[in-house]
Protein backbone atom coordinates (compact mmCIF):
# COMPACT_ATOMS: atom_id res chain seq x y z
CA UNK A 1 0.00 0.00 0.00
CA UNK A 2 1.37 3.36 -0.95
CA UNK A 3 0.76 6.09 1.55
CA UNK A 4 0.45 9.63 0.29
CA UNK A 5 1.73 11.44 3.30
CA UNK A 6 4.57 9.37 4.56
CA UNK A 7 6.73 11.24 7.04
CA UNK A 8 10.21 9.96 7.15
CA UNK A 9 11.68 11.36 10.28
CA UNK A 10 15.26 12.43 9.93
CA UNK A 11 14.77 14.54 12.97
CA UNK A 12 17.47 13.65 15.44
CA UNK A 13 15.20 14.83 18.24
CA UNK A 14 12.83 11.93 17.65
CA UNK A 15 15.69 9.50 17.90
CA UNK A 16 16.93 11.14 21.08
CA UNK A 17 13.46 10.98 22.56
CA UNK A 18 13.14 7.27 21.83
CA UNK A 19 16.55 6.65 23.36
CA UNK A 20 15.53 8.61 26.46
CA UNK A 21 12.40 6.53 26.88
CA UNK A 22 14.38 3.35 26.52
CA UNK A 23 16.96 4.43 29.06
CA UNK A 24 14.23 5.57 31.41
CA UNK A 25 12.60 2.13 31.32
CA UNK A 26 15.93 0.48 31.91
CA UNK A 27 16.63 2.64 34.93
CA UNK A 28 13.16 2.03 36.32
CA UNK A 29 13.66 -1.70 36.00
CA UNK A 30 16.95 -1.46 37.88
CA UNK A 31 15.19 0.43 40.64
CA UNK A 32 12.60 -2.30 40.87
CA UNK A 33 15.16 -5.06 40.85
CA UNK A 34 17.70 -3.61 43.26
CA UNK A 35 15.34 -2.00 45.70
CA UNK A 36 12.13 -3.96 45.76
CA UNK A 37 13.73 -7.37 45.91
CA UNK A 38 15.74 -6.69 49.02
CA UNK A 39 14.72 -6.33 52.60
CA UNK A 40 14.05 -3.01 54.21
CA UNK A 41 16.68 -3.11 56.97
CA UNK A 42 15.34 -0.39 59.21
CA UNK A 43 13.69 1.81 56.62
CA UNK A 44 9.92 2.15 56.38
CA UNK A 45 8.59 -0.71 54.28
CA UNK A 46 5.90 1.41 52.67
CA UNK A 47 8.49 3.92 51.41
CA UNK A 48 9.13 1.72 48.41
CA UNK A 49 5.49 1.30 47.45
CA UNK A 50 4.93 5.07 47.68
CA UNK A 51 8.06 5.94 45.75
CA UNK A 52 7.33 6.90 42.16
CA UNK A 53 10.91 6.95 41.08
CA UNK A 54 14.50 7.14 42.10
CA UNK A 55 14.83 9.79 44.79
CA UNK A 56 17.60 12.17 43.89
CA UNK A 57 19.02 15.18 45.68
CA UNK A 58 20.54 17.71 43.31
CA UNK A 59 23.02 20.21 44.69
CA UNK A 60 24.11 23.07 42.42
CA UNK A 61 24.42 26.77 43.15
CA UNK A 62 23.85 27.87 39.56
CA UNK A 63 20.17 28.38 38.84
CA UNK A 64 20.36 27.57 35.14
CA UNK A 65 22.38 24.41 35.65
CA UNK A 66 20.03 23.36 38.42
CA UNK A 67 17.01 23.82 36.16
CA UNK A 68 18.55 21.88 33.29
CA UNK A 69 19.96 19.01 35.37
CA UNK A 70 16.71 18.67 37.31
CA UNK A 71 14.71 18.38 34.11
CA UNK A 72 17.21 15.88 32.79
CA UNK A 73 16.87 13.67 35.86
CA UNK A 74 13.09 13.94 35.82
CA UNK A 75 13.11 12.87 32.18
CA UNK A 76 14.94 9.75 33.33
CA UNK A 77 12.21 9.00 35.86
CA UNK A 78 13.78 10.47 38.97
CA UNK A 79 12.02 12.29 41.75
CA UNK A 80 14.25 15.29 42.23
CA UNK A 81 14.77 17.65 45.14
CA UNK A 82 17.02 20.52 44.16
CA UNK A 83 18.99 22.65 46.60
CA UNK A 84 21.43 25.42 45.97
CA UNK A 85 23.93 25.19 48.80
CA UNK A 86 26.02 22.58 50.53
CA UNK A 87 24.34 23.52 53.79
CA UNK A 88 20.86 22.86 52.44
CA UNK A 89 22.14 19.54 51.15
CA UNK A 90 23.41 18.44 54.55
CA UNK A 91 20.27 19.58 56.33
CA UNK A 92 18.19 17.60 53.81
CA UNK A 93 20.08 14.53 55.03
CA UNK A 94 19.37 15.16 58.66
CA UNK A 95 15.67 14.62 58.03
CA UNK A 96 14.96 10.94 58.44
CA UNK A 97 12.07 10.86 55.98
CA UNK A 98 14.21 12.12 53.11
CA UNK A 99 15.87 8.95 51.95
CA UNK A 100 17.77 9.96 48.88
CA UNK A 101 19.28 7.16 46.84
CA UNK A 102 21.46 9.39 44.74
CA UNK A 103 23.06 12.76 45.27
CA UNK A 104 24.10 14.72 42.19
CA UNK A 105 26.63 17.21 43.41
CA UNK A 106 28.29 20.15 41.70
CA UNK A 107 31.85 20.32 42.93
CA UNK A 108 32.38 24.03 42.51
CA UNK A 109 30.13 25.81 44.93
CA UNK A 110 31.05 28.74 47.12
CA UNK A 111 30.85 28.65 50.96
CA UNK A 112 31.21 24.94 51.24
CA UNK A 113 32.85 23.09 48.41
CA UNK A 114 31.47 19.97 46.85
CA UNK A 115 34.28 17.79 48.20
CA UNK A 116 33.50 18.90 51.72
CA UNK A 117 29.82 18.14 51.24
CA UNK A 118 30.54 14.69 49.88
CA UNK A 119 32.88 13.91 52.78
CA UNK A 120 30.23 14.88 55.26
CA UNK A 121 27.55 12.84 53.49
CA UNK A 122 29.81 9.80 53.71
CA UNK A 123 30.30 10.49 57.42
CA UNK A 124 26.53 10.69 58.01
CA UNK A 125 25.85 7.55 56.09
CA UNK A 126 28.76 5.21 56.10
CA UNK A 127 26.94 2.48 54.22
CA UNK A 128 26.77 2.42 50.42
CA UNK A 129 23.79 4.75 50.05
CA UNK A 130 23.35 7.35 48.85
CA UNK A 131 25.27 7.04 45.65
CA UNK A 132 27.09 10.24 44.76
CA UNK A 133 27.54 11.60 41.27
CA UNK A 134 29.91 14.56 41.04
CA UNK A 135 29.57 17.22 38.36
CA UNK A 136 32.65 19.14 37.39
CA UNK A 137 33.80 21.50 34.67
CA UNK A 138 37.37 20.47 35.38
CA UNK A 139 39.23 18.03 33.16
CA UNK A 140 42.06 17.51 35.63
CA UNK A 141 42.97 13.99 36.66
CA UNK A 142 43.40 14.82 40.31
CA UNK A 143 39.73 15.82 40.53
CA UNK A 144 38.76 12.32 39.43
CA UNK A 145 41.21 10.77 41.92
CA UNK A 146 39.97 12.89 44.77
CA UNK A 147 36.37 11.97 44.01
CA UNK A 148 37.23 8.29 44.22
CA UNK A 149 39.14 8.82 47.49
CA UNK A 150 36.18 10.56 49.12
CA UNK A 151 33.90 7.73 48.06
CA UNK A 152 31.96 9.22 45.18
CA UNK A 153 30.51 6.77 42.72
CA UNK A 154 30.77 8.69 39.44
CA UNK A 155 32.15 11.88 37.96
CA UNK A 156 30.49 13.67 35.05
CA UNK A 157 31.95 16.41 32.92
CA UNK A 158 29.93 19.59 32.57
CA UNK A 159 27.95 20.49 30.57
CA UNK A 160 26.15 17.24 31.23
CA UNK A 161 24.49 15.33 28.41
CA UNK A 162 21.31 13.36 28.97
CA UNK A 163 22.85 10.20 27.55
CA UNK A 164 25.87 10.51 29.84
CA UNK A 165 23.74 11.02 32.94
CA UNK A 166 21.55 8.07 32.02
CA UNK A 167 24.58 5.84 31.42
CA UNK A 168 26.20 6.75 34.74
CA UNK A 169 22.98 6.28 36.72
CA UNK A 170 22.50 2.88 35.16
CA UNK A 171 26.10 1.90 35.83
CA UNK A 172 26.17 2.88 39.50
CA UNK A 173 22.74 1.44 40.26
CA UNK A 174 23.77 -1.81 38.65
CA UNK A 175 26.96 -2.01 40.71
CA UNK A 176 25.43 -0.79 43.96
CA UNK A 177 25.37 -3.22 46.83
CA UNK A 178 21.91 -4.08 48.16
CA UNK A 179 20.67 -2.41 51.32
CA UNK B 1 9.47 18.27 4.64
CA UNK B 2 7.98 21.07 6.69
CA UNK B 3 4.81 22.38 5.04
CA UNK B 4 4.08 25.35 7.21
CA UNK B 5 6.12 28.25 5.81
CA UNK B 6 6.64 29.78 9.23
CA UNK B 7 7.93 26.47 10.53
CA UNK B 8 10.27 26.24 7.55
CA UNK B 9 11.55 29.72 8.29
CA UNK B 10 12.01 28.72 11.91
CA UNK B 11 13.98 25.64 10.94
CA UNK B 12 16.23 27.68 8.67
CA UNK B 13 16.80 30.25 11.39
CA UNK B 14 17.68 27.50 13.82
CA UNK B 15 20.06 25.88 11.35
CA UNK B 16 21.83 29.18 10.79
CA UNK B 17 22.56 29.48 14.50
CA UNK B 18 24.48 26.21 14.35
CA UNK B 19 26.08 26.84 10.97
CA UNK B 20 27.34 30.24 12.04
CA UNK B 21 28.63 28.94 15.35
CA UNK B 22 26.32 30.84 17.69
CA UNK B 23 24.99 27.67 19.28
CA UNK B 24 26.38 24.22 19.92
CA UNK B 25 25.03 20.77 20.84
CA UNK B 26 24.11 21.84 24.33
CA UNK B 27 21.21 23.80 22.83
CA UNK B 28 20.00 20.58 21.23
CA UNK B 29 20.20 19.03 24.68
CA UNK B 30 17.76 21.67 25.96
CA UNK B 31 15.43 20.93 23.06
CA UNK B 32 15.57 17.23 23.98
CA UNK B 33 14.44 18.09 27.48
CA UNK B 34 11.40 20.05 26.27
CA UNK B 35 8.20 18.03 26.43
CA UNK B 36 4.45 18.28 27.11
CA UNK B 37 5.12 18.85 30.80
CA UNK B 38 7.40 21.78 29.96
CA UNK B 39 6.47 22.91 26.45
CA UNK B 40 8.44 26.16 26.72
CA UNK B 41 11.44 24.76 28.50
CA UNK B 42 14.08 26.08 26.09
CA UNK B 43 12.71 29.60 26.15
CA UNK B 44 12.42 29.49 29.95
CA UNK B 45 16.03 28.44 30.38
CA UNK B 46 17.29 31.05 27.93
CA UNK B 47 15.22 33.77 29.62
CA UNK B 48 16.58 32.76 32.99
CA UNK B 49 20.10 32.74 31.62
CA UNK B 50 19.83 36.31 30.34
CA UNK B 51 18.31 37.46 33.59
CA UNK B 52 20.91 35.83 35.83
CA UNK B 53 23.93 36.49 33.70
CA UNK B 54 23.16 40.19 33.29
CA UNK B 55 23.95 40.54 36.99
CA UNK B 56 27.25 38.79 36.48
CA UNK B 57 28.09 41.02 33.54
CA UNK B 58 27.49 44.04 35.74
CA UNK B 59 29.70 42.61 38.50
CA UNK B 60 32.47 41.97 36.02
CA UNK B 61 32.12 45.48 34.60
CA UNK B 62 32.44 46.96 38.09
CA UNK B 63 35.39 44.74 38.91
CA UNK B 64 37.17 45.86 35.72
CA UNK B 65 36.93 49.46 36.87
CA UNK B 66 38.32 48.82 40.30
CA UNK B 67 41.92 49.46 41.20
CA UNK B 68 43.91 47.39 41.84
CA UNK B 69 42.71 44.78 39.41
CA UNK B 70 41.57 41.60 41.12
CA UNK B 71 42.24 38.85 38.60
CA UNK B 72 41.10 36.11 40.97
CA UNK B 73 37.74 37.70 41.48
CA UNK B 74 37.32 38.32 37.76
CA UNK B 75 38.24 34.74 37.03
CA UNK B 76 35.71 33.48 39.57
CA UNK B 77 32.93 35.57 38.03
CA UNK B 78 33.86 34.41 34.57
CA UNK B 79 33.98 30.77 35.68
CA UNK B 80 30.38 31.08 36.74
CA UNK B 81 29.38 32.98 33.62
CA UNK B 82 31.07 30.42 31.41
CA UNK B 83 29.21 27.63 33.19
CA UNK B 84 25.77 29.03 32.53
CA UNK B 85 26.64 30.09 28.98
CA UNK B 86 27.83 26.60 28.36
CA UNK B 87 24.56 25.13 29.64
CA UNK B 88 22.50 26.91 27.02
CA UNK B 89 24.94 26.14 24.23
CA UNK B 90 26.12 29.72 23.70
CA UNK B 91 29.18 28.77 21.69
CA UNK B 92 30.74 32.15 20.86
CA UNK B 93 30.01 33.57 24.29
CA UNK B 94 31.62 30.52 25.85
CA UNK B 95 34.72 30.93 23.66
CA UNK B 96 35.13 34.55 24.76
CA UNK B 97 34.72 33.47 28.40
CA UNK B 98 37.53 30.94 28.00
CA UNK B 99 39.76 33.58 26.46
CA UNK B 100 38.96 36.00 29.25
CA UNK B 101 39.96 33.43 31.85
CA UNK B 102 43.25 32.88 30.08
CA UNK B 103 43.94 36.61 30.21
CA UNK B 104 43.14 36.56 33.92
CA UNK B 105 45.52 33.69 34.51
CA UNK B 106 48.33 35.48 32.68
CA UNK B 107 47.49 38.77 34.41
CA UNK B 108 46.79 40.59 31.16
CA UNK B 109 44.60 43.56 32.00
CA UNK B 110 44.39 44.92 28.44
CA UNK B 111 43.50 41.51 27.14
CA UNK B 112 40.72 41.17 29.71
CA UNK B 113 39.20 44.49 28.82
CA UNK B 114 39.32 43.93 25.06
CA UNK B 115 37.97 40.42 25.42
CA UNK B 116 35.14 41.57 27.64
CA UNK B 117 33.99 44.11 25.02
CA UNK B 118 33.88 41.34 22.43
CA UNK B 119 32.08 39.07 24.87
CA UNK B 120 29.36 41.64 25.48
CA UNK B 121 28.88 42.01 21.72
CA UNK B 122 28.44 38.27 21.24
CA UNK B 123 26.16 38.05 24.26
CA UNK B 124 23.90 40.83 22.91
CA UNK B 125 23.88 39.43 19.36
CA UNK B 126 22.83 36.00 20.57
CA UNK B 127 20.12 37.49 22.72
CA UNK B 128 18.60 39.32 19.73
CA UNK B 129 18.73 36.22 17.58
CA UNK B 130 17.12 34.01 20.20
CA UNK B 131 14.42 36.55 20.97
CA UNK B 132 13.52 36.67 17.28
CA UNK B 133 13.58 32.88 17.16
CA UNK B 134 11.19 32.41 20.09
CA UNK B 135 8.89 35.10 18.77
CA UNK B 136 8.70 33.33 15.42
CA UNK B 137 8.15 30.01 17.20
CA UNK B 138 5.13 31.46 18.95
CA UNK B 139 3.75 32.75 15.64
CA UNK B 140 4.36 29.45 13.92
CA UNK B 141 2.27 27.67 16.54
CA UNK B 142 2.67 24.24 18.08
CA UNK B 143 4.45 21.54 16.11
CA UNK B 144 2.23 19.04 14.31
CA UNK B 145 2.95 15.50 15.39
CA UNK B 146 4.47 13.38 12.66
CA UNK B 147 2.26 10.63 11.28
CA UNK B 148 4.32 7.51 11.10
CA UNK B 149 3.30 4.73 8.78
CA UNK B 150 2.03 1.73 10.74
Amino acid sequence: MIQENVWISTNSLDFAQSMTLLLRFQIQSYIQRTMYSHGTSGEQSNYYSRSRGLRVLLVDDDEINRMVTKKMLEKLGCEVTAVSTGFECLSAFSHAENSFRVVVLDLHMPEIYGFEVATRIRKFRSCNWPLIIALTASTEDNVQKRCVQIGMNAVLQKPVLLQAMAAELQRILHRAKPL
Amino acid sequence: MERNPLRRQLQMMRKSFFDQGYLDDQFVQLEELQDEANPNFVEEVVTLYYRDSSRLILSIEQALERKPFDFNKLDAYMHQFKGSSSSIGAKKVKAESTLFREYCKSGNKEGCMRCFQQLKKEYATLRKKLEAYFQLARQAGPMETACRPK
